[in-house]
């Protein structure tokens, strides 16, 4: 928590789950149908997971 | 960043939060169950089901669904017949004339035909008469509020300064995050600060998502202009050589279903969806305009126009369709999420939840900065050097 980070640390995450978000975004739309849905549920997904990740597993609503 | 640079984008981020947010939950409530139109469309559809019948049974004559149209209401105008390619439907729109729908587009009703069976399966009131459905309900406050066009712009306009606050969050995020890491929630920490932390989380964990969603949604508030726009330059010059001429009457009219057969022919790597009938707003008073779209999942979201001359039944053109209409059309998918099957609702309608609660965070975030004047205070501590630190409680 000390110390003050590059903007590539801060970023890097936030910009790995854009860039799933916009390949599942993509995937489902230009991809054939079959298996580009399945990537695109997994990549639109992970955000998702991420989130409740960050709900759940680290306790926000303790006191 | 300098302190003043940052000072300028919290600003941004604050007001054009707080201008928006309100409307922005409204759309984003209303837009929770539209993402499941077609599901729940279905189950509230109370029309006659198809009849059974043996497969390979051919569909009935648009002309047959039209003649039956027009023998249940003389003297009223068909607008368009719409042909489903996944259901066997033919659903045929009318209203008193085309003036009557262009000044009041409550004033037409519809009635659906067993395609197979060529017998009516349900028939719509006009001006609401039913009364108003759950989903239409939702959608009229999901793109207008009831207010028609100026209803379309406004949202259209709330949803662009919905863009700019993500813009703008995602400028001052990296400089809250510098002592974070990422996905911190500090829950030892006081409510507030908690909130924060969330707020921040959330946001950039979709941001890529609501800026899609928020983009299209202001590209889709533009669709009566744009296709304003479209009738006003390409389709009125490619009409101009036909201007003064006399327009069809009703019974001058050819075969609807040859017009659509010859449109098909002309295009035949293409399904016809819909036939609109002389006289549109959006058409033509000389021909039938039968709309024409792909197979796959784009390309069948961009559609075609093939012109008919309705009175000989003599095929016009292939129209070319401009850039802003295709860039409309592909807004479309990436704005209602119905692509990719019921596992990407079942994620849009997640997203669009967290959605809210960065919304609702956000607008706590202020009320509660503003409920003490001793945090008003401590204000100033937010962004010195670029650092931010929550104020302490």
């Amino acid at each position: 928590m000390s110390g003050s980070r590059p903007m590539v640390q801060i970023w890097r995450w936030p910009l790995l789950l854009a860039a799933l978000i916009c390949f599942g975004l993509l995937a489902a739309l230009l991809g054939g149908g079959g298996l580009w849905w399945w990537l695109s549920w997994l990549a639109l997904g992970i955000p998702v997971a991420t989130i409740a990740a960050g709900l759940w597993g680290r306790g926000t609503t303790k006191a | 960043m300098t302190r003043s640079g940052f000072q300028k984008w919290i600003w941004l981020h604050k007001w054009s939060s707080l201008i928006c947010t309100a409307f922005l939950l409204v759309i984003c409530l209303t837009g929770l169950p539209l993402i499941f139109q077609d599901e729940l469309g279905d189950f509230f559809d109370d029309a006659l089901p198809y009849a059974a019948v043996p497969a390979g049974t051919p569909a009935v004559s648009i002309d047959t669904a039209v003649d039956a149209s027009r023998a249940r209401f003389p003297g009223e105008a068909v607008l368009f017949v719409f042909v489903d390619d996944d259901e066997p439907k033919i659903v045929v729109t009318m209203a008193p004339s085309w003036q009557a729908w262009a000044a009041n587009k409550k004033s037409s009703h519809w009635i659906r035909f067993d395609a197979h069976t060529g017998q009516v399966l349900k028939a719509s009131k006009p001006f609401n008469r039913d009364g108003i459905g759950f989903l239409e309900f939702m959608l009229r406050l999901h793109r207008d509020l009831f207010a028609d066009l100026p209803g379309e712009l406004f949202l259209g306009a709330m949803g662009l300064l919905f863009v700019i606050a993500i813009v703008s969050g995602a400028v001052v995020y990296g400089p809250f995050m510098r002592r974070l890491d990422f996905a911190t929630v500090r829950s030892d920490r006081a409510r507030r600060t908690r909130w924060l932390d969330l707020h921040n989380l959330l946001g950039v964990v979709i941001l890529a998502w609501m800026l899609v969603v928020g983009l299209t949604g202001v590209i889709n508030e533009l669709s009566t202009p744009l296709f304003g726009l479209w009738q006003r330059t390409d389709v009125k010059a490619m009409l101009a050589p036909l201007q003064g001429a006399p327009v069809p009457s009703i019974a001058e009219l050819s075969s609807p279903q040859a017009a659509f057969d010859t449109a098909k022919a002309a295009a035949p790597e293409m399904v016809a969806t819909s036939i609109i009938f002389p006289g549109s707003p959006f058409g033509s008073p000389y021909h039938y305009l039968i709309w024409t779209k792909g197979h796959d999942t784009l390309t069948s979201r961009l559609f075609s126009p093939v012109l008919v001359n309705a009175r000989d039944g003599t095929l016009s053109a292939r129209v070319t369709v401009p850039w802003y209409l295709r860039a409309l059309e592909v807004s479309r998918p990436l704005h209602f999420g119905d692509y990719g099957g019921l596992p990407l609702k079942i994620i849009w309608a997640l997203l669009d939840l967290v959605t809210i609660v960065v919304l609702g965070s956000g607008l706590y975030l202020w009320l509660s900065r503003r409920a003490s004047p001793f945090r008003r205070r401590q204000e100033p501590t937010v962004g010195r050097g670029g650092i931010v630190t929550a104020p302490a409680e």
